[in-house]
Order: structure tokens, then sequence, then C-alpha cells
């Protein structure tokens, strides 16, 4: 149970990161040419680079650091000293890309008709975003939140199982196979199928709430 | 007093092939203030663009437009264009969408409801303030986005085509009540149709337009009386002579 409990932590903290870094570069992204142009070309040499083949070098870069030690904090046995910045850093990088894009997607994909109509309604620049741009593609960036939080599960469950790793469900699972307790790891494979479709039920939930009008149009 | 002036305009795309394709050329005409102007032409004669560019979402390639003997330059302020497509906020229920101008001026949500309420039962629409547009039916939806226009308080309200998908009870409907509000209102209407019957029955003045390129040929002012009786011999006789004005800029097109 500490074990979910640690990666459920490592993941809803990276995911968080990832939400709130890129909910709000796709929406300037899909808003501003300038914006395009400057991200468009590192965000396709970094898109089709596996999350996972950056856990190798997260590793290097950041060792075994954990949020604790940050702090200045050495020796702690709460959540935060589990945390490590390596791996906040690989779940950041998984869940980014699909809410960045699914962002980005659905801005491009407002209705000029809806954009057009504010401004004849008289909404200024920043009324327009905050009313009509941000709320029409809020479907779209919760269907990358979804995605974004699938995807940064599946990530952690490979950090955990590398080396340097001490605690998790993906170290348990590569534990308990080391020790041959068969029981354990077919539990432990469960339980992260478990977790994971409760994530995603959990955003779904969410997303049925706000973007209830997208799936009755039309 | 001319409230609105359309002087000489023209306006080309960049078609397809890159070809520059003219859709208005040297249209000019004006519309005074209290008028309901209809604009009738066979298809793709330039009437959206023309709304388009009193609305201000685009410029003409030259000449001018201008409202009150001012020239607009960017977004027109004083104008509300009820589009043809179906331009609600689908996210919005229907008090929020008729607000919606009144949010935009930073106007409390209580006075706002207030205001919207008095569109809201303008329109006939009591009952259905929490409604999503998807849940009502095509001509409230309607209804809903002239209420929209209303709450801006526009001087100049334009019209594309609004009741061209709505079947002919509901638009004669809308129609009697676009009239009533236009009456009560005072507002200075231009509408943009296809349909000669809807132009006879609502217009003080209407203006025909021929295509390629899309230019004003003929005014004729109606001062049949109102209310309009469809079946009136000054009315069919006027429906008629629209249609052959029409009919003949369609078969000069094709020779």
């Amino acid at each position: 149970m500490r074990h979910i409990a640690i990666s459920a932590s490592r993941v809803i903290l990276g995911f968080v990161l990832a939400l709130f870094v890129g909910i709000p570069l796709g929406l300037l992204v899909g808003r501003y040419v300038l914006f395009h142009r400057l991200f468009s070309p590192i965000i396709e040499i970094l898109r089709p680079l596996c999350p996972i083949a950056w856990i190798p070098f997260a590793l290097a870069i950041f060792k075994t650091y954990t949020i604790a030690e940050v702090f200045g904090v050495r020796y702690t046995t709460s959540i935060f000293g589990h945390i490590q910045l390596g791996m906040l850093f690989v779940i950041f990088y998984g869940g980014f890309f699909p809410i960045f894009l699914n962002t980005v997607h659905g801005v491009k994909s407002v209705k000029d008709l809806f954009i057009e109509s504010a401004l004849l309604l008289g909404a200024d620049k920043n009324q327009l975003f905050r009313k009509v741009i941000v709320p029409s593609s809020l479907p779209a960036i919760l269907t990358g939140l979804r995605v974004g939080l699938g995807v940064s599960w599946m990530v952690i469950i490979a950090a955990e199982m590398l080396p340097g790793s001490d605690a998790g469900i993906g170290y348990l699972i590569m534990f308990s196979y080391e020790l041959a307790e068969m029981d354990i790891l077919i539990a432990s494979m469960i339980l992260i199928g478990a977790v994971g479709a409760l994530l995603s039920y959990v955003v779904k939930v969410i997303a049925d709430q706000t973007s209830f009008w997208q799936a009755k149009e039309r | 007093m001319v409230s609105l002036r359309v002087d000489s305009i023209r306006k080309t795309f960049v078609g397809e092939r890159r070809e520059e394709v003219t859709a208005i050329s040297d249209l000019s005409f004006f519309c005074e203030e209290g008028e309901f102007l209809c604009i009738v032409g066979p298809t793709g004669c330039g009437k959206t663009t023309l709304l388009r560019l009193i609305a201000g979402l685009d410029k003409p390639n030259a000449g001018t437009i201008s409202v009150d003997n001012r020239i607009i330059e960017g977004l027109n302020n004083d104008a509300t264009l009820v589009f043809q497509q179906y331009s609600l906020f689908p996210w919005r229920n229907v008090i929020n969408n008729i607000s919606f101008s009144l949010e935009m001026k930073h106007i409390g949500k209580r006075k706002r409801y207030e205001d919207a309420q008095y569109y809201i039962d303008l329109v006939g629409l009591k009952g259905f303030e929490k409604a999503y547009p998807y849940e009502i039916s095509g001509g409230m939806q309607q209804r809903v986005a002239i209420a929209r226009a209303l709450t801006y308080n526009p001087k100049l309200l334009l019209f594309d085509e609004r009741f061209g998908a709505l079947d002919e009870r509901t638009r004669h409907r809308l129609q009697e009540e676009l009239l009533t509000i236009w009456q009560n209102q005072k507002k200075t209407v231009v509408f943009v149709t296809h349909n000669i019957d809807e132009a006879v029955f609502l217009a003080s003045r209407i203006l025909v337009m021929r295509d390629r390129p899309g230019s004003i040929m003929e005014e004729i002012a109606v001062d049949l009386p109102r209310p309009r009786d469809r079946r009136s011999k000054a009315f069919l006789d006027l429906h008629i002579s629209i249609r052959e004005m029409l009919e003949k800029i369609l078969t000069t097109n094709t020779k």
C-alpha cells in the first residue's frame, strides 16, 4: 500500500507540473503565430523521444536527489523523501506532450464563428481568450489531461524498475521478481491496472461535467 | 440623416488557383436610420461578404463604409451581425448567451440577468433561461441569437439569411416577431436573404443584387401597409417583378 501511495504521489506531482506548464504553453502556441514558430521546431524534435528514453539521462543529471533533499532535509521518512527529481522530470515529460498537443489542437479548432461573434458583441482580446477560447477548447484540454495522466502512470512504473529506485509499485514488481514472489508480482500488476483506471475515471468525471455540451453538439 | 453609407466598395479574394476573384465591385447604397433594408440576390453574389464588410470583419479593397458619417476602420462598434450559421456559444446556457455582451461590459451578474430577462421575455423564451443551445429547437436558437444581438444594443442590426434553415411556419412567426422588435426598438436593420417572399414581407426598401461581380442592380421602395398580406395582389405583383429581375440576372450569366 505504501508503494502505491509513493508511486501515485510521484505521478500526481509530476502530472500537476506538466499541467501547469502544458496548458498555458499550449494556449499560447495555439493562439499566437509567434509562439508557434518559436516552439514548434523544438517540440517536433522532442516529441518522438519516448519518455522512457529519458530515464537514464534524468538519473545522470538529477542523480537520486529527492524533493526533501532539495529543501535541505536529509533524512526523512515522509513521502517527499521518496520523490526523486529524476522521476519527476520523466513523468513531467511524459505527461506534458499529450496535454500540450491537445491544448494546441483545441485552441486551433475554436470556430471563427465564435470568435467573430464574441468580437461583434464587444469582447476585447483578454475577454476573448478567457470567455471564448478557453471554454471552447476545454474538452480537448481535458482529453489531453486524461491521456497525459495515463502516460505518466505508465512511465513511472518503468522508472521505478531501474536501479537507484527504493520504493514504488514498479520497484515492488522488480523486487518480487528477484525474490520469485509471483503472487506479489501479479497482485502488483492488478493494482497498477486498477489505479490507472481509477485515475483515468476521476479525470473523465471532471471532463464530463465541464464539457457535457460537446458530445451533444451535432 | 443617413445612418449607413456604403460608398463604391470593391472586394476581391484570392481564388483557389491564386487568381484574383472580384466578389463585389463598385457597390454603393445608403440606409436611413430606422429603415428595414432587405438585400436579395442570387446565391454567391456577395451578400454575406457585404455584411461582413459592414460589420468590419473584413476590409474593402476600395471604397468606404461609414456609419453616421464616421468611416469605419476595424470592427464596427455600432453594428452586430447575426450570422447565417448557428453561432451560439454551446458551453453557455440561454441566459448566459444572451447576456454575453453585458458580461463583456463588466456589468454585475444580477443586473446582467435582469437586463437579459427583458430580452428573453421579448423573444418569448421565458422558462428556457437555463437550457443549453443543444437542448432547444432551431427556431428557439434563432431567437436566442436575436436576443443576444439586441442585448448589445447596436444601432445597426445585420442579419445574414437568418431564417433560411427553418420550416415555413417558424420562419413566418420569427419574421413577425422581428418586425415587432424592429418597430418597438427603433433599430436600423439590414437583412440579407435569397427568399423573395421574406424580403417583400419585411422590407421598407429592397435592394436587388446581381452577381459576378456583386453590385446593386435595382432598388425598390416597398410601401405596402403593415401587417402585410401575403395573398394581396400588390404583394404578389412585387414578388413576381423581383423574381423576374433575378431570373434576368441568371439568364445573362449563362450566356
